[in-house]
Formats: C-alpha cells, structure tokens, sequence
C-alpha cells in the first residue's frame, strides 16, 4: 500500500474497532471480517457503508461483497472510487 | 382461588392511532380501509431516505406535560377502556385490580427533549418505559400487580397474556391490560440505519419493502368471568390461550424456517382447544419488510394450508402503521372488533398487478386486499414477532372456549444463580466476599465483564461485541446460573426452558447515546450496530440466542423491584405449568449517564452513603443476578440442588408521584402480608426480611417503619446493598439469591445484620443457623413492591 492507503486502511480500522467493538489488536488489514474470521454480519456491513460514506463520499450500498472481504479490499474500493 | 381454565373476557376496550383517537373512530376508518400514513411531522427526516409515519393528530391527543406522550396516549386509551367497561372504585376490590402495559421505546421523546432541550430534570422520570403503568395505575386507582413489558413489538400482545394468567392464578379480578409508543426520532433513525423504512405506505404481504412507523395506544380491560358477571358487565368476548416463544436465532431478523413463530401460534391453538380448522381470522404481524413477510407466510401456511378453507388474513398495520409496542394491543382490539361485528378488516394498497402476483401467493387462505368483508366468525388470533425473536400469539372467542391449560402443583426450588457484580462475578467469589465481610468502597460502582469470563463461558468476540454492558452481564449471568443448575436443553426441548428477565431502567444508556448522537449528527446517521440494543428485551434476546433457551421469555420493568417481581412471573410459569424450568433475573446498568442522571436527581452526592442511616443519598451501582428456578420433579429428574424453596410470592402497588416512594407503606405491608399468606404461614414465622433500603432517607425510612409495624417484634434485617451497592433490579434479584445461599447453609452460621423496632435501627450479628423462612422485599419508585418467601 501506499502512503495514501496505509492512511485509508488505518481510518477504516480505527472505525471498526470504534463503531463494532472489534478490539484493535484483533483486526490486521488482511483477516476476513465476514464468515470465520471476525464474524461481521448484515448489520455491521449496514455500519461500514455509513461510516464509509460519511468519511470518504463513497457509496458501498449494493456494492459487490468481495469488496468487504477484508480491510484490505475496502480501502482498494474506497481509494479507486474517492 | 387459582383456577388455569378460568374464563377471562374482555368488557372494555380503548384505542388511539393515526385513524381515529377512539375505538369507535379507528375501527371505522380501518374498515373503510383510511390511510394513516403521511409524511412526518415530528422527526426531522430531511437527509433520511425514508419520511413516512402513521402519527396521531395532536388535536386527538389530551395534551398532558407532566408525562411523556408515550403515557399521554396510554392514558387516554386506558381511560375509554375504563369507561366503556363501567369500571370504577365502587364495583373493583383495588388490591386485585392491575396494570400490565407494554412498550417498546417508552419515553424515548423525552430523552430526546432532555438532550436537546437544556437537559431539563422534570424529562428525567419521563424517560424509561417504567413510568407508563405506573401513572396508569393511579388514574385508576389499582392497587394489585402493575408492570409493564418491555418486549419491543411483542410487548402488549404478552402484556395482555400476562394479565390472564394472573386472573387465572386467582391474583386479581381485572387488569388493564395494553401497551402505547410515541413517534420518535430513535426508531425512525434506527430504522432508517437498518434500511428497513419503506420509502412508499408500508405495504404489507404485497411489495413488503419495509415499515412505515406509527404510535398509538390500545386498552383491554380483561376481567374474570364471575367478576364481569357480578357486577352486570357487558362482554365483548372471552381471552383463551397465548403462545409465546423466543427465536434464539438474531437480535433483529425472524429464523427464515419459522420455528419459534409457528410454536407461539401453535401452542395457543392448543391450549386455547381451538382446531385450526376453526380458526376464522389472524390479525397478522405483517409489518411489510420483506424478511418478517416471508416467515409469516411460511408460518401460515405451514400451519393453516391444509386444514382450513376459510381463513382470513389481515395486516392492519397497512392503515395505522407499525407502532411497535403499542402494536400487539392495538392489533388485539381490531381483532376483538373484527370478532364481535364479524367484519374483518383489510390489507390497503393493493394494485390490479399486485392481486395477481397475490394469488399465487395465498393459496386458499384470504390475505383481505383492499376492502373488508363481513362472514360469522368464532375465534380470531392476533400475532406478534419482536427484536431479540420474541414472539407471541393470543386467541379471543365469541364464546366459552373449550381451554386446556393444565397445573403444576409441586413445590418450586431454586437450583441455580449466576451473579455478575462490582465485587466480582460468580457465586463461589460471592460466596467468598460475603464471609469475608467485604464491602463496598465507593458511592460509584460498576461490575467489570473480560476476556477470562468470555473464555469461561465459551463467548466469542463475534458474538459479545455485538452486546451493549447490560446484554452482556445478563449473558453472563444467565449462563452462570444455566450451569450452575444444570439445565440441559437441546431441539426437542428448548421450548421447556424459559426466562423472565427483570430490569428497572432497561438500555437506558443505550438509549440515550443513541438518542445524543443522532441529536448531533441527524436522524439519517444512526447507528445500525447500536440499535437493536436500544430495546428492554435485547438482553434477554441474547441470552436465548447464545443458549439456544426458546421457550417463555419476557422483559419486565418498573423499578428495582422488577428484580424480584421476575421471579414472581418465572414462578407462575411454572405453577401455570408452561415451561419445565424458567431462569428469573434482576439486570441494570451503571455508566457515567446513569450516573448524570442519578446525580441530577439528588440522588448522588460526593460520599459514600450509609444504609438506614438517615442519609440522603445512594451507592449506585449495577450488574446482573439470575436465579433458576424449576419444579421438585424437575429438579429431581437431573439431582439438581435446592438452595432453597420459593413458598410464596406476592406484588402490589400503593400509587404516588412516580419518582417518589413516600406514603406507599401499605404496599410494602401488604405485599409482605400477602407473600406470606401465598406461603401458608403467618409473618410472625420470619426470621428474617432481605432488604432494599440504599441511604435514601425516604425509602429507608419507609422500610424501618412498615417492619416495625407489619412484624410487630425486632426483625433482622440483611441487605446485600452493603455488598454490591444500589444495583437496582439486579440487587433486588440478588437478595433472593443470597437469602437462598444462607438457608442453603453456604454462608456460615451468623452475618451482618440491621435489627429493626419502633422505627429504630441497630447493627449486629445474626444468627443465621435455625433460619427457615426469610422473606426478599423490593420496591419501585411509584410505590410497586414485590415479595417473595424462601423456605429453607
């Protein structure tokens, strides 16, 4: 990542571990957040794309879901659509 | 005299929402198929994507500023009821004579008003559901079981349910039984953060894209048969049976396969003795989001397919909206007036498309589009499916039903506690802090939940993130005392297990951050992780969830006494033989809003307080304390452990200025009076009372002079506030747990004790060896108590 993203993906972290009480030391930019890994469901992917959209502009709603994969993909997705 | 297939009808009935501000009126405009929807005029929607709302007209409304409007509208429907009833002092026994309301939001629009208008003191005793009973109860004058429901959608369904159990369990003649909710901007921004406002009038089995909110009240006044014939009352139709379940599924979404749903309506069929061939009209929960749609019609279908030609299917939610806790009551008196005019009302906003894909969808059974009609009917169910999958469903007859419901009448043991609190959590910890004689240091105080309790009980982070800290201690506790009982439960019998979760001032913190945030940010940016815990039954929803408990489960609330009025409730389950084993608990929260809100109140002040010690101030405090509760052959059938025997319970209510206690003393003497006639004994058989003063000169005081009188002799007094602190419904819950550990022998042979006469107190040690009955007491601010009598 570049320094623009390493940026984006540290805000996106921030905001999970803020707004869906995942502890900080628990999420890296690669662990899946839906399924077996962190265990995020609808709702919490309801809060990502508000804290998405009121951050960065950029509308998640409907949104292919391997974009959500991990933290990784979402700043890709944000960065590509800024 | 208990009698569990004593007929229970309904005399009176009373209703406002966005349709009418009267029965007469509301039920008129339904059948004419009237549109209450329109855009919103008390939240501001501008940046949401959604604007609809069902509101009552202000004109329609007895404007009323000492109350929230959640109880403006709840008095307003109580008071037709009453009055359409012919209701008053002069032909009802006020000791058996009850309140049970349901809410979902309760005074959730003044939370609103205190953040955004100058945080004013009056809004604060407005803002918990707790309030809505109590007031009224005083305008009626009722002095016997008042509570209200805290099971979000499902509450006034269950509230009306509640009240006839208690007619059959021989406590009371008549209960207004209903449940009210106001618009507000919490379930409008909640909603909209879940994206499940409908943009278009809700529409119902037909687009199902989402709700459209309303608000509104609906009064039943159920009355034993015997009682409306005594007096000459006119009667609109008997109450049979009631189903209720929980889905242990989701804290929002209903199981897709419709397990709980189909057990609810299922179980009321058959203890109600109705075949579903017979069934002739379901009002039902219909809310219009696709998810809740779905289920129903498989729940429906599944059910009534093959069976019944001739059943009607309505969601009067298409005219007057989704008014959440108001909704079960609201939707019960149009089927009662469905019932008795045999007009069923319509699903409006059907186009010529839309009853064409309808067709495929409804087989033989009549989902009503558009317009009324009128056929004989018998017998009419109305359903409700909530937030946490709590479900319920209740049966009206035109006639004498043909009940089935039948007793238990073995003695009840507590075989099991859990106990989160801030000197630690679990029993043996408890056990070991109580000997030890440790207690409290500060006038502050709050139970700490990590990673070595999570661990023990098997939680995971997927799972417990997701709960605010008064979902997560009742967890924890709740599991506790599942284990430390033994439960075991798996698909054939999660029906048999149940719980009656108790608290007084619910998700308040919840609320309220959720209520400050949008205050700032705008009602379109509410949070959907935070939401579904802004309802009293999350809690409760969770704990069914991780436990897989799918049986009775209720969310009770009016003041710390809800703590021990729960295992009243759990008790009657089980006398009423509706669960094998039930789990009662006593769960509140402390957090830096309570705290401000406490503070506000005069209730916190910079010392730590002294108990019965002509103080003025409270050690608050919080946590969560569950007790198992199960019947001897149930405990027998597992070699559980007796703590100790529940003889006897009783509740009451001496109505005052809500947020005050003073001059209520009859219902402490009368709740301690008729708790221990419900045991068999006399009082003078006590050896001791488990307290609930907390360093407020006024409870105190009330306390120290109803002992004095009612016992007549000095009684030793315990309190556990000296351990854990004002920790409300959970201190109240706990005083039974720790009067069930000291007859069970696990607390040595004397503890520290206050001995009372003539108003007087003095501290020593009591000798706890010979004890054989001890009576738990508790109280909520509006003058409800509830006691309960422990048998060694």
């Amino acid at each position: 990542m570049n320094e623009k993203e390493l940026a984006i993906a540290a805000r996106i972290k921030e905001m999970l571990s803020e707004n869906l009480r995942i502890p900080a030391e628990e999420l890296d930019y690669e662990i899946p957040l839906f399924g077996d890994g962190i265990g995020l469901d609808s709702v919490d992917s309801l809060e990502i794309i508000a804290c998405i959209d009121s951050e960065y502009g950029v509308a998640m709603t409907g949104v292919a879901k391997e974009n959500f994969y991990n933290i990784t993909s979402l700043t890709k997705y944000v960065v590509e659509n800024m | 005299m208990s009698d569990i297939n004593a007929r229970c009808v309904v005399t009176g009935l009373g209703m406002i929402n966005a349709i009418g501000k009267n029965v007469e009126e509301c039920w008129e405009n339904a059948l004419k198929g009237t549109p209450g929807i329109d855009k919103t005029r008390s939240v501001n929607s501008d940046d949401c994507y959604a604007h609809l709302g069902a509101e009552v007209k202000d004109s329609d409304i007895e404007m009323n500023d000492k109350v929230d409007r959640v109880s403006m509208l709840c008095l307003q429907a109580s008071k037709e009821a009453l009055n359409d009833a012919g209701i008053s002092n002069a032909n009802v026994d006020a000791a058996r004579f009850g309140v049970i309301m349901g809410s979902c939001v309760g005074g959730v629009v003044s939370i609103e008003n205190y953040i955004e208008k100058g945080e004013k003191t009056e809004d604060i005793n407005k803002m918990t559901i707790a309030s809505i009973a109590n007031h009224v109860a005083n305008m009626a004058g009722a002095k016997g079981v008042v509570t209200n429901i805290g099971n979000a959608c499902a509450a006034s369904t269950m509230s009306v349910a509640y009240a006839c159990e208690l007619i059959r369990a021989g406590v009371g003649d008549v209960f207004i039984a209903g449940g009210a909710d106001a618009f507000a901007s919490v379930p409008f921004a909640g909603f909209t953060a879940l994206h499940a406002l409908s943009e278009n009038p809700c529409s119902p089995f037909n687009h199902s894209n989402g709700i459209t909110l309303g608000e509104g009240a609906g009064a039943i006044i159920v009355e034993s048969y015997e009682h409306a014939i005594k007096r000459g009352a006119k009667i609109y139709c008997d109450v049979l049976s009631a189903g209720i379940s929980s889905d242990a599924h989701h804290i929002t979404a209903p199981r897709p396969d419709g397990i709980g749903q189909m057990y609810a309506i299922r179980r009321a069929l058959d203890k109600s003795g109705v075949d579903k061939k017979d069934l002739d009209y379901i009002n039902a929960h219909g809310t219009g989001t696709a998810k809740n749609d779905e289920a129903e019609f498989l729940s429906i279908h599944t059910i009534f397919d093959d069976a019944n030609d001739h059943l009607s299917v309505s969601s009067t939610k298409a005219m007057v909206g989704h008014c959440l806790g108001a909704a079960g009551a609201i939707e019960a008196v149009y089927a009662i007036r469905a019932l008795t005019d045999n007009k069923v009302p319509p699903t409006i906003g059907y186009t010529d498309e839309d009853l064409e894909a309808l067709k495929e969808k409804a087989g033989k059974i009549d989902f009503m589009p558009n317009a009324m009609k009128e056929k004989e009917m018998n017998y009419v169910m109305s359903n409700s499916f909530a937030f946490g999958g709590s479900n319920a469903s209740i049966i009206f007859a035109k006639n004498e039903g043909k009940m089935s419901e039948t007793e238990n009448n073995e003695d009840i043991y507590i075989t099991g506690m859990g106990i989160v609190s801030p000197i630690g959590n679990g029993i043996e910890n408890y056990i070991e802090k109580v000997k030890n004689g440790e207690t409290i240091a500060s006038n502050n105080l709050s139970s700490e939940l990590g990673k070595e309790d999570f661990d023990k009980y098997d939680i995971k982070l997927a799972f417990y993130r997701k709960l605010d800290k008064l979902s997560t201690m009742q967890v924890v506790s709740g599991i506790e005392a599942i284990n430390n009982a033994g439960f075991t439960f798996n698909d054939e019998n999660a029906e048999d297990f149940g719980m009656i979760i108790g608290t007084g001032d619910g998700p308040l913190t919840t609320v309220y951050e959720f209520q400050d945030h949008i205050s700032k940010e705008g009602t379109q940016n509410g949070s959907a992780f935070n939401f579904p815990n802004t309802v009293y039954n999350a809690a409760g929803g969770y704990l069914s969830i991780k436990t897989g408990m799918r049986g009775y489960n209720v969310t009770i609330t009016n003041g710390s006494q809800s703590g021990l009025s729960s295992i009243c409730y759990a008790a009657n389950e089980i006398r009423q033989d509706r669960t094998k084993a039930m789990l009662a608990s006593g769960t509140d929260e402390n957090s830096a809003v309570m705290n401000k809100l406490y503070t506000q109140l005069g209730f916190v002040k910079d010392a730590k307080s002294d108990i019965y010690g002509n103080g003025n101030s409270m050690n608050l405090s919080d946590g969560s304390v569950t007790i198992a509760l199960e019947s001897a052959s149930q405990a027998a059938s597992h070699s559980a452990k007796k703590y100790a025997k529940v003889a006897g319970y009783a509740q009451t209510h001496e109505g005052v200025e809500y947020g005050t206690v003073a001059g209520s003393d009859e219902g402490l003497a009368n709740a301690i009076k008729e708790a221990c006639a419900d045991a068999g004994i006399t009082v003078d058989k006590i050896d001791a009372v488990f307290g609930f003063g907390n360093g407020v000169n006024e409870v105190d005081t009330l306390e120290k002079n109803v002992y004095s009188k009612v016992f007549g002799k000095e009684i030793a007094v315990i309190n556990v506030k000296d351990y854990v602190g004002e920790a409300r419904a959970a201190a109240a819950t706990l005083s039974a747990a720790h009067a069930a550990l000291t007859l069970a022998g696990e607390l040595g042979d004397s503890q520290d004790a206050y001995f009372i006469a003539g108003g007087n107190v003095r501290k020593d040690k009591v000798d706890t060896k010979n004890f054989e009955y001890i009576i738990a007491t508790s109280y909520g601010v509006g003058g409800s108590y509830s006691a309960v009598v422990l048998q060694k």
